[in-house]
């Protein structure tokens, strides 16, 4: 897994971008220039797009392919060209080892085959990726939201604070950290998510939202601390803390918008890394716990099928590809919509 | 600047110190995982554990066991694994190295010369339909997760298109050192290479350095370049280029620093490649305190050593940092 | 002996026991040397995922044992051949089998003279006495469960670094004799010296964990080199002269090597184009290769039953499997069919509902949870009986209770857990799955203070004797309450079942047949109480280049590698 700076991949928006504009507050602007980019809509329909198929998962599963994608099916049978057969197939010769059917292309019987427990693939990846989005977007807030509070404590007070958080920050950015989510994943799926006295279950998302959020605060630290100290440094905010302004004017007319648009900016990109890196730690084994499904652990679980049933692994990679151009080009939108004099990373297309 | 060495050099010893000393708290925070417990074997009599943990000092205060573990780690250099008995740390990390060196080692090739033909490309050729394709075709290549790219290229080299000419020379999944048979470790490696390269470097760096390369050609100092007369070609390879390197090459080191420090695990685990990686996937998973400790402490000080040597290439590279 | 570490191919020896002779090339010529001859020599190359660990016989724990029978003498040794001659005792060091005097409490063995370490230095029974004092002093991890019946072992057990056996085995260099003294009669005492952890070792050992530096042994072959991320490489013993080819016959290859580090995919791929010979794996193969193994490999792939059983554990002291009903609905509603695909289906896996394998000493054919069973259950399992479970489940009360499933996140963990968490929700209860780290789960699972309620697990036999299954699995010396190392993952101790134990453990130093009987009877008895659901027996596989012959399979040791060919 690569280390991905999100602030070394988006230039953060300038002053210009909070100040109010004429026509309009800087979001209606904003909006406005987003709707004028025609990449960034095409991009924005086709997460839409991914969304709802996603939640159309139950649907899908209980009401067009009649199947439980989540229960294991290691006896069932399904019909294909009208006769019925087993899930899994015995092979033939010695009889040793059995293999999943694949495609059949049939909406009605498992149409991208079954996985190695007789399981409806085309359904788990629909469930699988509503798994995978929900932690994109969950470990992004969650970071964002650690990551902007010690930054305003840090840039607010300054001082022996800012020192060390910074340096704290420092120190946990030298982690490898990949390596460090597959540390914290593993003790914490021994004996449970543990802070203090409040204690996570780890079946699910929850798990792997924690520690993405977590392993991610250093990265997004660093640029909204520097976003807070610049607003504090402007000619007008320090004309106004010597005229007295009250702090919670700095936090809610200066400082907070900035740092909004900064996150705003940022989030697509961050959910586009999440997702990548969600989807390893799946891969791992380590990720979303059985019997949930996201689509890195659908991949991950189909690596003993790869050769005779690639379409386990290549339809979930599919999705994620999709899934995080979308991201990476709309985020690019949104980052020209709120900074339109920063140059643009993708041509238009 | 020795003043500046030395605050650097310590800095760095308490980085790595603070690190090692969270994940010896991250360990010991679960309770119930009693190694001497895994190392006693199946039904162990409960004095044998005793006697194992005694030996291994899992019985002292965990002060004391930090400090036994760090003494045989760093002076006695004969840390023990947990869980694969009998087997030394050092030397494991020792054959590890060369494996996660070689992969990145060709991996940087290729993505360094093609982010760079390909961001040059783009750049003198932009809002062109060459630099549309070559920047789309980044950008999927920044959302393929590597394991997937591995995987699909594994479908394809040894199973799906194995047996025609074109992929019939890939070896079965492995590694065979370069002292050993260089040919073999070539041809185990060049499909991982291109694989890590292009699953997001090549894409990154290519529209990256794109972009630098467009902000600086506005910037005055290029103009002024310019209108000395000097070539449009020696002016984009003599300052803009160099310039734009300041972004790609800070980032660069960072990321290279990362995997060399193990950040390759997932097309290590793809590749069967026993690298710096997957003995840090394993050990993580097996709990395997020594080892974790080794694999996290090798990383982390490449990463410090990489951001050490970005600190520096940045000023060697901005002109308008570097003293007149 | 559980099986953990899968996944990283620990115990990739006694994982492949078996009892069949295998479909090719053990009936030409195998017999008599003469005819043999010409296929001395080469070099016999087998694949496996990692290395085995420590290669100290007091301490590697089957992942090695392949190599240590070949490298080591016991006193006693099982006969290097296929099937039931296999577990066949015959004297190997020693020179005779003693018949124990002193209320079977006396064994006295001579000792073979002029036998020769690899070394150069010559065997000596007071290397006998050394071998067990180490034993205990390395922390072996059988030394508490096998060998606490020597004279003076609890001691040792206490106190490791002092430990003096010489009350309990005593030695004289001069007559050649080695005597052992037990506390109490021991019925399978001299199987435990044929073990790899009572292989005999030169004095001059350490008493430490000799880890990949391995000691001298007195077998036809040698470790030459261990490098624990490359290879063992085996070589022949300079001053090896056979003495007995019953019990360590001299081997074909001049050298055995065992590398370590290809996954199972690119291991298959080069056994199949001939680059190496064997495949060694404990996990079963990739599911994606045993289709062409199946029909394009078919005559190189060797099937053999393992001694072992697939089980999942019910915790008898928590709910809802504290009660007796809801461990027998389980085992009703468990399909076996299904579970069985999960080891690659009816070739290799046989459906079972009972603690002991098939072909064991006392195994008599029984399967009470199976839709109409056989006369008294004497017969084999048929098909779930749903209906039953359901009414079972009702009767006990305990509907809607929680259930978590702590598994190995293993392919099998996986399944299985996957399975039974859609079972016990079918059941009415609320189910949930965990998995970790094969390491991890093992030693987590086995915490009695976890309270873990139910989880897959392996049992393969250490030796053939069906003490070995139930004593451990089922019998109350193996549960320790508030412990970390419970063997009795079931936790189940039931007082009349385990004084039928030491009865037959008893009786079967007089009258085997007689215990083997009563056996039966307490497999029985376990499994009417419903401590586990027995899954079925695996079998297998073992995929070899086209030039190896003479493959066979020893019970105790699984693949005979110093008796195959490879030219």
């Amino acid at each position: 897994m690569t280390r991905v700076e999100p602030s070394e991949q988006v230039s953060l928006p300038t002053e210009n971008a909070a100040r109010p504009a004429a026509g309009g507050g800087p979001w209606i602007l904003a909006g406005r220039r987003l709707s004028h980019n025609r990449s960034a809509m095409a991009a924005a329909t086709l997460l839409a797009i991914i969304v709802a198929v996603t939640l159309l998962a139950p649907l899908y599963a209980h009401h067009v392919a009649h199947t439980d994608p989540f229960g294991s099916n290691l006896a069932g049978r399904t019909i294909v060209d009208g006769k019925h057969v087993d899930v899994l197939q015995q092979s033939g010769g010695l009889g040793l080892g059995v293999t999943p059917i694949g495609p059949t292309w049939d909406v009605h019987h498992y149409f991208l085959g079954a996985d190695s427990e007789g399981r409806d693939v085309a359904a788990r990846i629909l469930y699988g990726g509503q798994a995978s989005l929900l932690i994109a977007v969950g470990a992004a807030l969650g970071s964002m939201l650690i990551a902007s509070v010690l930054a305003l404590v840090a840039g607010f007070f300054g001082g022996l604070v800012d020192t060390l958080l910074s340096r704290l920050m420092d120190i946990l950015w030298a982690f490898p950290v990949f390596l460090l989510a597959i540390l914290i994943t593993t003790v914490s799926l021994t004996q449970g998510l543990r802070f203090g006295p409040i204690s996570i279950s780890t079946s699910g998302v929850v798990l792997p939202i924690v520690v993405i959020a977590l392993i991610f605060v250093p990265f997004q630290y660093r640029p909204i601390r520097g976003q807070v100290l610049t607003v504090r440094e402007r000619d007008f905010v320090k004309a106004a803390i010597v005229q007295g302004a009250s702090a919670r004017w700095l936090l809610w007319e200066e400082i907070l918008p900035n740092v909004v648009n900064t996150l705003i900016v940022f989030l697509p990109l961050v959910m586009g890394i999440n997702l990548l890196v969600e989807s390893g730690l799946s891969f791992l084994g380590i990720g979303v716990q059985p019997p949930a499904a996201s689509w890195g652990s659908i991949i991950g679980d189909s690596q003993n099928l790869l050769y005779t049933r690639p379409w386990v692994a290549m339809g979930p990679g599919i999705m994620i590809v999709l899934t995080v151009v979308g991201l990476n080009v709309l985020g690019d939108g949104v980052r020209d919509a709120f900074d339109p004099n920063v140059r643009r990373l993708v041509p238009a297309a | 600047m020795g003043t500046f060495i030395v605050r650097r050099t310590l800095w760095t010893l308490l980085v790595l110190i603070s690190i090692s000393v969270l994940v010896f708290l991250l360990f010991f925070s679960i309770p119930g995982i009693d190694p001497a417990v895994a190392m006693a074997g199946r039904n162990p009599d409960p004095a044998t554990i005793r006697a194992i943990s005694h030996a291994f000092g899992l019985d002292r205060a965990l002060p004391i066991q930090y400090l036994l573990m760090m003494k045989h780690l760093f002076v006695t250099r004969d840390l023990q694994s947990y869980t694969n008995q009998g087997i030394r740390v050092i030397p494991e990390i020792a054959a590890a190295a060369p494996v996660t060196l070689s992969l990145v080692a060709g991996a940087v090739v290729l993505w360094l010369v093609f982010s760079i033909g390909i961001g040059l490309v783009a750049a003198v050729f932009r809002g062109r339909a060459i630099d549309r394709i070559l920047m789309i075709l980044g950008l999927i290549g920044i959302a393929t997760p590597s394991f997937l790219l591995g995987e699909a290229a594994n479908i394809v080299t040894q199973s799906k298109l194995h047996d025609t000419p074109l992929f019939h020379w890939v070896p079965p999944l492995g590694y065979t050192p370069l002292s050993q048979d260089p040919v073999m470790w070539f041809k185990h490696l060049i499909i991982p290479w291109v694989v890590l390269a292009s699953a997001q470097f090549i894409g990154l760096y290519s529209r990256i350095l794109r972009s630098s390369l467009l902000d600086v050609m506005h910037e005055d100092y290029v103009r002024t370049a310019r209108a000395k007369g000097l070539s449009e070609r020696r002016v984009l390879i003599r300052h803009v280029l160099r310039t734009s390197m300041i972004t790609f090459v800070s980032l660069f080191g960072l990321d290279l620093g990362s995997l060399v420090g193990g950040g390759v695990v997932l097309i290590e685990v793809v590749f069967a490649l026993p690298g710096v990686g997957l003995l840090t996937f394993q050990a993580a998973s097996g709990l395997d305190l020594p080892v974790i400790m080794a694999t996290i402490m090798y990383g982390a000080f490449f990463i410090v050593l990489a951001n050490l040597l970005v600190d520096i290439g940045y000023t060697w590279l901005d002109p308008r940092i570097r003293p007149a | 002996m559980q099986l953990y570490r899968a996944g990283i191919a620990a115990v990739a020896a006694v994982a492949m026991t078996a009892l069949a002779a295998c479909s090719g090339g053990s009936a030409s010529g195998a017999k008599g040397h003469p005819s043999a001859a010409g296929h001395q020599g080469g070099t016999l190359t087998l694949l496996t995922l990692d290395n085995p660990g420590s290669v100290d016989t007091a301490i590697n724990y089957g992942t090695a044992w392949a190599e240590e029978n070949i490298v080591y003498d016991g006193l006693m040794a099982y006969q290097k051949t296929t099937g039931s001659a296999g577990n066949k005792l015959v004297p190997d060091l020693a020179t005779a089998i003693p018949t124990p005097t002193d209320a079977a409490k006396t064994y006295a063995f001579h000792i073979r003279q002029h036998i020769r370490y690899s070394n150069g230095t010559t065997l000596k029974p007071s290397d006998v006495t050394n071998t067990f004092e180490r034993m205990f002093k390395v922390h072996g991890p059988t030394a508490g469960a096998f060998y606490r019946g020597i004279a003076g072992a609890p001691a040792c057990l206490a106190k490791p670094p002092t430990c003096d056996l010489s009350t309990g085995i005593v030695a004289n260099d001069s007559a050649n004799t080695v005597t052992f003294h037990l506390l109490a009669p021991d019925g399978e005492f001299l199987d435990k010296l044929a073990l790899a952890f009572a292989f005999v070792v030169p004095s001059s050992a350490p008493n430490t964990d000799v880890g990949n530096n391995a000691m001298p042994g007195t077998g036809p072959y040698m470790f030459k080199q261990y490098t624990p991320n490359k290879q063992i490489k085996l070589v022949r013993n300079p001053y090896f002269k056979e003495w007995s080819p019953a019990a360590q016959p001299k081997g074909y290859p001049d050298t055995i090597v065992l590398a370590f580090g290809l996954p199972l995919e690119g291991a298959i791929t080069e056994v199949e184009n001939n680059q190496a010979d064997a495949v060694v794996s404990a996990e079963s193969l990739p599911a994606d290769r045993l289709n062409e193994l199946s029909t394009k490999y078919a005559s190189r792939t060797h099937l053999n039953s393992a001694t072992a059983i697939f089980y999942m554990a019910l915790n008898v002291q928590v709910a809802p499997f504290n009660n007796i009903k809801v461990r027998q609905a389980v085992n009703y509603a468990a399909d076996r069919n299904a579970l069985v695909k999960i080891q690659g289906g009816p070739k290799l896996a046989v459906p079972s509902c009972q603690v002991l394998p098939p072909q064991f000493p006392g195994y008599q054919q029984y399967c009470p949870y199976t839709a109409s069973p056989a006369p008294g259950g004497r017969g084999p399992w048929k098909a779930p009986d749903m209906a039953k479970a359901r009414s079972l489940v009702a009767a006990s009360g305990t509907k809607g209770q929680t259930v978590t499933i702590v598994n190995p996140n293993t392919p099998l963990g996986k399944s299985t857990g996957v399975y039974f968490e859609g079972l016990l929700n079918k059941l009415g209860y609320k189910a949930s799955l965990k998995l970790l780290a094969p390491e991890v789960a093992n030693t987590f699972v086995k915490d009695s203070r976890h309270k873990v309620q139910i989880t897959t697990t392996i049992w393969y036999q250490d030796y053939q004797a069906a003490s070995d299954f139930l004593v451990p699995l089922t019998g109350c010396a193996g549960f320790r309450p508030e412990s970390g190392a419970n063997a009795n993952i079931s936790e189940f101790c039931d007082h009349k079942s385990s004084a039928d134990m030491d009865r037959a453990l008893a009786l079967q130093v007089r009258d085997p047949t007689a215990a083997n009987q009563l056996w039966a009877n307490i497999d029985r008895e376990v499994t009417n109480q419903a401590p586990m659901v027995v899954m079925f027996n695996p079998k297998v596989v073992t995929f070899v280049s086209a030039r190896v012959g003479n493959f066979k399979y020893n019970s105790q040791w699984g693949p005979l590698w110093d008796q195959t060919w490879v030219q």
